[in-house]
């Protein structure tokens, strides 16, 4: 039963991740609190069903559509945005709060509350790897996620772009005095996290459920990553993830399934009592 | 002549607006009954299913001359899935439109609320789905409830206790008040049957994942699975519990799995699965086959798809809100909240979910559910053998033998 919970707990992190990426770059460079972030992501997951359910295009052709359709909605949030005036993370919490609730009318209208799911059939069957048996949904998210992060380290450390990108989440100013052009990287955290959304929504649809409201709680897990992970550190994500994975499926073994959200809540907690710059953070001088 | 003409004229147009007055107030004014569901948030699917049972009560009778000649008028308000939200809604209906009665109404937690409301005004309140005890036990004269939670748990205990007779049972149920009710309920009524319940937990609606709860499960070698959860959480639990190829000897989830919908999203992994219906196009209550079938009809006009037992508690609560109403007017009293309390306490309506009367609490007295099993993607009912319509299939085929 072990290895199964240690399995299940860092693919959940692996899942975390995923859905935490966009946001945290986003975060990262614009320092735009998007609080519609779980809301383009469950429409990314409704373009996939939709195409999936109504066209009978296969699952992995999905992608290319949802991310298209998450990069559209995510350059005019872009826009609105850049009309916000400072204290701008203040601001776009109000903005993207009522950006989060008009999504979710819209999906409410397009797709009805029903409950979707994309039912994939292969994925439902798995390795037996003793002691513990591995599902494909569980590989699919793991291979993905680690993909991912490594793609996005790589660009993050060994590109001119990733660079400029990196200095401004750093310093803003400093990144502009340097010449870098602060505005279009902020379109550009745009674009890559609206990719980051578009892959994430299909498999949400995939291995969670769909419903117009849904994107409340992965918002949440956004956040809640993000700030465990520490501001503008992606590949820290991942460790922050499967942290909380673990933590959550080793409480609902060791102390009964009512306790997940509270280990994490309190570890939370804790971390930000010892070390508010992240899990691997260190305080600037 | 043209002054005189203009004398003829004022007067023609006095004359024509004392005419009009008259009629306006000759006509019988229409009957307000209001309605609070959660149109929106959390709960919008459960709410617009009830929303749709409603209106298809008020069209029926709008369409056979309405109360006594009155019309019915329903004003619809969204909680928005939230307790705050919902209050304020039943004060304003209560308090500005002045309506007659409330109905509808999804999960204790927004119920609850409408219902104190409900009685500071006096106005007579029919819920369309709310389970919790502590509402029909807090003294509440104006609050009616459709449904109960002995619905449930009578047939789910008789069934396991004596067909079923499991080696190993785990009751799992969601977070919330009629959820875990109905657990310790299950819980209480299987122990006095000499069922002893192995595992029994509690999981927040909307949990991400459930395999370590499945790890669980698999280790203590759990037979029968009892499952709380609403429909999102059996669509997850039910995949992953197939994902790790675990499969109890039946799987029993009496909320949000008995539905079309469910059905057509889970595919061929609904089949075997057992749950409980209070009504369905096909499972009424004996004798009342013709009136099932004309709600079948009316609701597939209106909303174009085929109804199901949320729908018909919508239709229920409504049915009886309106007929206590026409039992005030048919007496010629005055139609005051007293009045139509009284005559909902007295009400006696055969209705295709339920014999619909109340006792003193307000609870519904005959609330029964079928025990049914999907099979071959249909609902088929399996217990009380009275009302069956097929044999359960126990144990279930493991997911290997599965076509």
């Amino acid at each position: 039963m072990w290895t199964t919970v240690l399995v299940s707990g860092i693919t959940l992190g692996c899942f975390y991740t995923l859905i935490a990426m966009g946001f945290a770059l986003i975060f990262g460079v614009t320092h735009i609190f998007n609080l519609a972030h779980g809301e383009l992501l469950v429409l990314a997951g409704y373009v996939a069903y939709w195409l999936w359910k109504t066209l009978g295009l296969s699952f992995v052709y999905t992608f290319p559509a949802a991310i298209l359709a998450a990069l559209l909605v995510c350059l005019v949030l872009q826009r609105l945005f850049s009309l916000l005036s400072e204290p701008l993370e203040l601001n776009s919490i109000v903005v993207s709060f009522g950006v989060a609730i008009l999504l979710q009318n819209g999906m409410l209208f397009f797709f009805s509350g029903d409950y979707r799911l994309i039912r994939i059939p292969a994925l439902s069957h798995g390795l037996h790897l003793q002691p513990f048996y591995l599902s494909y949904a569980q590989l699919t998210l793991l291979v993905l996620s680690l993909l991912v992060i490594m793609i996005l380290y790589l660009l993050m450390r060994h590109t001119y772009m990733g660079k400029a990108l990196r200095a401004t989440i750093q310093d803003k100013e400093a990144a502009a005095l340097a010449g870098i052009n602060v505005g279009a990287m902020g379109i550009l955290a745009f674009a890559i996290g609206a990719v980051l959304i578009g892959l994430a929504g299909p498999l949400y649809g995939c291995i969670h459920y769909l419903y117009p409201t849904a994107g409340l709680q992965a918002t949440l897990l956004a956040i809640t990553i993000t700030i465990f992970a520490g501001i503008g550190r992606i590949r820290e994500l991942i460790l922050g993830g499967w942290i909380l994975g673990l933590a959550e499926s080793f409480a609902v073994v060791l102390l009964g399934a009512s306790w997940r959200e509270m280990v994490s809540a309190v570890m939370l907690l804790l971390l930000l009592a010892i070390n508010p710059q992240g899990i691997l953070g260190k305080e600037e001088r | 002549m043209t002054l005189l003409f203009k004398h003829y004229y004022a007067i023609g147009l006095l004359l024509l607006t004392l005419i009009w007055c008259h009629l306006v107030s000759a006509a019988p004014a229409s009957i307000k009954i209001g309605e609070i569901n959660p149109l929106s948030g959390r709960l919008a699917k459960q709410g617009l299913e009830i929303h749709q049972g409603v209106e298809v009560a008020v069209a029926e009778i709008n369409e056979t001359g309405g109360l006594e000649g009155r019309r019915v008028e329903l004003i619809s308000r969204d909680d928005q899935s939230q307790p705050d939200v919902a209050i304020a809604r039943a004060e304003e209906l209560c308090a500005w439109k002045k309506v007659l009665g409330l109905t509808g109404g999804y999960v204790d937690s927004l119920v609850g609320p409408i219902s104190e409301v409900a009685k500071k005004y006096k106005v007579p309140y029919v819920a369309s789905a709310s389970l919790q005890k502590e509402l029909t036990q807090r003294d509440n004269p104006y609050f009616f409830r459709v449904a109960t939670l002995q619905g449930f748990v009578k047939p789910l205990c008789t069934i396991i206790s004596r067909h079923f007779k499991p080696q190993h049972l785990a009751i799992l149920h969601a977070a919330t008040p009629g959820s875990t009710e109905f657990a310790r309920d299950l819980e209480s009524c299987l122990e006095s049957h000499s069922v002893a319940v192995e595992l029994m937990e509690k999981f927040r609606p909307g949990t991400p994942d459930f395999t370590p709860l499945i790890g669980k499960l698999a280790s203590m070698d759990i037979d029968v699975v009892v499952s709380g959860g609403f429909f999102a959480d059996h669509l997850l639990l039910v995949r992953q519990l197939k994902e790790n190829r675990v499969c109890p000897k039946a799987y029993i989830g009496p909320f949000g799995i008995a539905y079309e919908s469910f059905i057509r999203e889970m595919g061929d992994d609904a089949n075997y699965l057992f749950s409980t219906c209070a009504w369905n196009p096909g499972i009424t209550q004996p004798g009342t086959e013709k009136d099932s079938k004309n709600f079948v009809d009316r609701f597939r006009r209106m909303f174009d798809r085929e109804p199901n037992t949320t729908n018909m508690h919508g239709y229920t609560s409504t049915r009886a809100l309106l007929a206590a109403m026409q039992h005030v007017l048919r007496q010629r009293k005055p139609l005051t909240g007293p009045n139509i309390r009284q005559a909902l306490a007295e009400l006696n309506l055969d209705l295709p979910m339920e014999r619909l009367s109340f006792d003193r609490h307000g609870d519904p007295r005959n609330y029964h559910h079928v025990v049914v099993q999907i099979q071959k993607g249909r609902l088929v009912a399996v217990y009380p053998s009275d009302r069956a319509t097929g044999s359960a299939i126990y144990p279930v085929p493991s997911w290997s033998q599965r076509k």
